[in-house]
């Protein structure tokens, strides 16, 4: 018997090694993608190349833009993700010494070889922007070109946060065009499409491969002055990877030329029109392309439900973690700020201005701060958070303890208590009620904010907010957005039995 | 028990306080009598240490009171105020005992305590464990004697103490106080305006006027021999009821 132990052991000392040197020998690869469904597949098919390569794969799936991106990618968080020639050209104006240009694709790939990424030929199709309105619309007031639209101000116009901000776009079509147009309003881009389908707005930016268009019976206007740049799909990968995963590198340089305009709406339009998974759509080109034999993920309610479960449970954890580890660290930090505040005037309403300015700051732009100092995922996330937690705090903290009566906090001196035992057993029992209420104010923001933890690959119930945003789906969104608004009322209902437990009574008829 | 040496105090422009050097004794118990604003919480307020003298100085039992030692010096002194000063979020135990269990009192002595204490002031039992918002002002103050008593200080030192009682409460109270101080043999300071009160505890009633002590003697030698208009305005202006 002992034997018979002795040699199980051995075995799965031995199996336990294997499996560990195999670990070891297989590379991690992160790969990333923006939060539209092109790019999601394009992220999904450098995921099963680099798994068919034998790679460890991650995809890092639906980031908050090409900063996101751009930025995990030079700082090393992720290896590899699909971007665009227009975007590139953008993005390295800002980052080339003064006076070198950037115009062609071999200027870009000279400048990124400088900072040591890798960008690869065409993967094939052009993905432009364009302005787009609904067909009959169109046909009606006879506009086929931008052009046309400079003899319709009325028209509304409803467009995507970077359409809006970048040099090749917004900021200057309409000078180009003279559009007359006022009623300009930015919006997430699936929302546009919800937009124009309600006739809320008339015009929007497009991508020449939406598969919406043809869904929506769009027109794309023609571009008759030449003012969009092109936006030919390339990948951005890090040097190093084809030191570290040399087969993901070689795999990633099959895709040039491998998926043409038509492929890549064809592509898109099974992911939004018809239901299909992003992995398997992906899977599917590759499979047949390849001649590869990715496995599919299973399909059928059945299928469903265990995909449910498991996002639900996975989100779940994600979100409790982001919440419970910035408001700790908030808790920890806020209320001995609001009791220094307290103490000393002048540093208490500097404190109170830096905590409230923090505040006021987008939150996208906190994420997008802490990216080159934390990376992706949960840390910058719980950065974001921590930040956003203190306002609450250290206010309550501070106005609890500078409201409690001079006569009370005579008291105490006179009683010979000292300033720390003042402290412990008479001002911060007083403040409790106050500083919980602002632990609580702070928690119940926290719940919500969290959702954007999914900008940058923290996961959370922000992420089938999202990917339900971008695919239209309702069901989607809701698997986010109830649980999200659940956990907040427990969260609310749970600080008000830590009230009852520990506020002393002789203050709760207060509360 | 206080000895005070051209003590001073000025808040802006406001003198409230003229040099003043007088003392305290030990064993008896003084009065400081005289209209609002006259400078007798102030000089109160100066012996506990809540308001620092510009000037001068005091010894407290032989020792002189300074900044760094005034906390140690006010363990053994007991300072009540209107309406007790109570902490809100405690019982009435706790609020007696709080002190003892923070310098580490065994719980059992710190219980033992208390009860005496509740006797001593006629402090009904079940009033112990409630909150000061539960019982009524006439306990507030006893509590707040008993929290000011439970060190045995060598002083008590009382901050218009009956201020926000009704005349009911406030004359038992008082019957009750005056039992206690003479039973301990207690040195006593008490602020008041009130000429009944003074009367009633007052070994030696200090008068004070715009910031200076106008006369000090017993009651009735104020009464009696008035040094100046000041004080028999004072003594006169106290309506006793006509039958």
């Amino acid at each position: 018997m002992k034997s018979l132990l002795a040699v199980v052991f051995v075995l799965g000392c031995a199996s336990w090694l294997c499996s560990n040197a195999q670990a070891q020998e297989k590379p991690k690869v992160r790969v990333g993608s923006k939060s539209f469904t092109e790019s999601v597949i394009l992220g999904d098919l450098l995921y099963h190349l680099g798994n068919q390569a034998g790679a460890d794969m991650e995809h890092l799936s639906e980031l908050g833009g090409t900063q996101v991106l751009w930025k995990a990618l030079v700082k090393g968080d992720i290896d590899a993700y699909v971007d665009y020639t227009g975007t590139i050209q953008e993005l390295l104006s800002k980052l080339v010494e003064p006076g070198v240009e950037v115009r062609t694709e071999a200027d870009m790939r000279a400048a990124m070889d400088k900072l040591d990424i890798v960008m690869t030929d065409r993967v094939g199709f052009n993905n432009t922007y364009a302005l787009g309105m609904r067909d009959a619309i169109a046909e009606k007031l006879g506009i086929t070109k931008i052009s046309d639209l400079r003899g319709h101000p009325e028209l509304k116009f409803g467009i995507s946060d970077e359409f809006m901000e970048r040099n090749d776009c917004w900021r200057q079509l309409p000078a180009k065009y003279r559009l007359p147009h006022k009623d300009v309003r930015t919006m997430d881009h699936n929302l546009a499409y919800r937009g124009l389908a309600h006739n809320s707005i008339q015009v929007t930016d497009l991508y020449t491969t939406d598969a919406e268009i043809e869904f929506y019976k769009l027109r794309v206007l023609e571009d008759d002055k030449g003012f969009f740049p092109t936006y030919y799909s390339v990948i951005l990968m890090r040097k190093d990877l084809a030191k570290r995963a040399p087969k993901v590198a070689e795999a990633y340089l099959k895709l040039e030329n491998a998926i043409d305009s038509k492929a890549m709406t064809g592509m898109t339009a099974k992911v939004r029109l018809d239901r299909l998974l992003e992995a398997n759509v992906a899977a599917e080109f590759l499979n047949e392309k390849m001649n590869l034999s990715i496995p599919y993920q299973g399909i059928g309610p059945l299928a469903e439900w265990k995909r449910f479960l498991g996002r639900f449970t996975k989100t779940t954890l994600e979100h409790l973690f982001l919440v419970a580890v910035s408001l700790t660290l908030a808790i920890a930090t806020a209320i001995p700020l609001g009791i220094l505040s307290a103490r000393n005037e002048a540093f208490g309403q500097t404190i109170l201005a830096v905590v409230g300015v923090i505040q006021t700051l987008p939150s996208m732009a906190i994420l997008v701060f802490m990216i080159p100092l934390f990376g992706l995922g949960a840390y910058p996330a719980i950065a974001a958070l921590f930040f956003y937690s203190l306002l609450p705090i250290v206010r309550n903290t501070y106005a609890g303890l500078t409201q409690i009566p001079k006569a009370t906090i005579e008291s105490a001196d006179v009683l010979g208590l000292g300033r720390r035992a003042r402290l412990r057993l008479v001002e911060l029992p007083l403040a409790l009620p106050s500083i919980l209420s602002g632990v609580k104010t702070a928690a119940v923001i926290n719940v919500g904010t969290a959702t954007i933890g999914a900008f940058i690959g923290a996961g959370g119930y922000g992420a089938p907010i999202l990917t339900g945003i971008r695919l239209s789906s309702i069901p989607l969104i809701l698997q986010g957005a109830v649980p999200a608004a659940l956990l907040a009322l427990i969260v609310q209902y749970g600080f008000s039995i830590v009230e009852r437990r520990f506020v002393s009574p002789g203050l709760q008829s207060r509360l | 028990m206080f000895s005070l040496n051209n003590v001073s105090k000025s808040f802006g422009n406001l003198q409230v306080l003229k040099p003043t050097t007088v003392d305290f004794h030990t064993g008896e118990s003084t009065v400081l009598i005289g209209p609002s604003g006259c400078g007798k919480s102030t000089l109160l307020r100066i012996l506990v240490g809540l308001i620092d003298a510009d000037a001068g100085t005091i010894l407290f039992d032989g020792t002189p009171l300074t900044v760094q030692n005034i906390q140690q010096q006010r363990q053994r002194m007991g300072y009540v105020i209107q309406d007790g000063g109570l902490f809100p979020h405690l019982t009435a135990r706790q609020n007696v005992g709080l002190l003892a269990s923070h310098l580490g009192w065994d719980q059992a002595k710190v219980k033992a305590r208390v009860e005496e204490l509740a006797e001593l002031t006629r402090l009904p039992r079940v009033a112990l464990d409630r909150y000061p918002s539960q019982i009524s002002g006439g306990q507030r103050q006893r509590v707040g004697i008993m929290r000011a008593l439970m060190l045995d200080p060598a002083v008590m030192l009382l901050d218009e103490p009956m201020g926000a009682l009704d005349p009911l409460v406030r004359f038992d109270l008082q019957e009750d106080l005056r039992k206690i101080f003479r039973t301990l043999g207690k040195t006593s300071i008490m602020v008041t305006h009130d000429m009944g009160e003074a009367a009633f505890f007052g070994d030696r009633v200090m008068m004070l006027g715009e910031g200076e002590v106008v006369q000090e003697g017993r009651l009735e030698e104020l009464i009696q021999n008035p040094t100046n208009e000041y004080v028999a305005r004072f003594i006169n202006a106290q309506r006793i009821p006509q039958s």
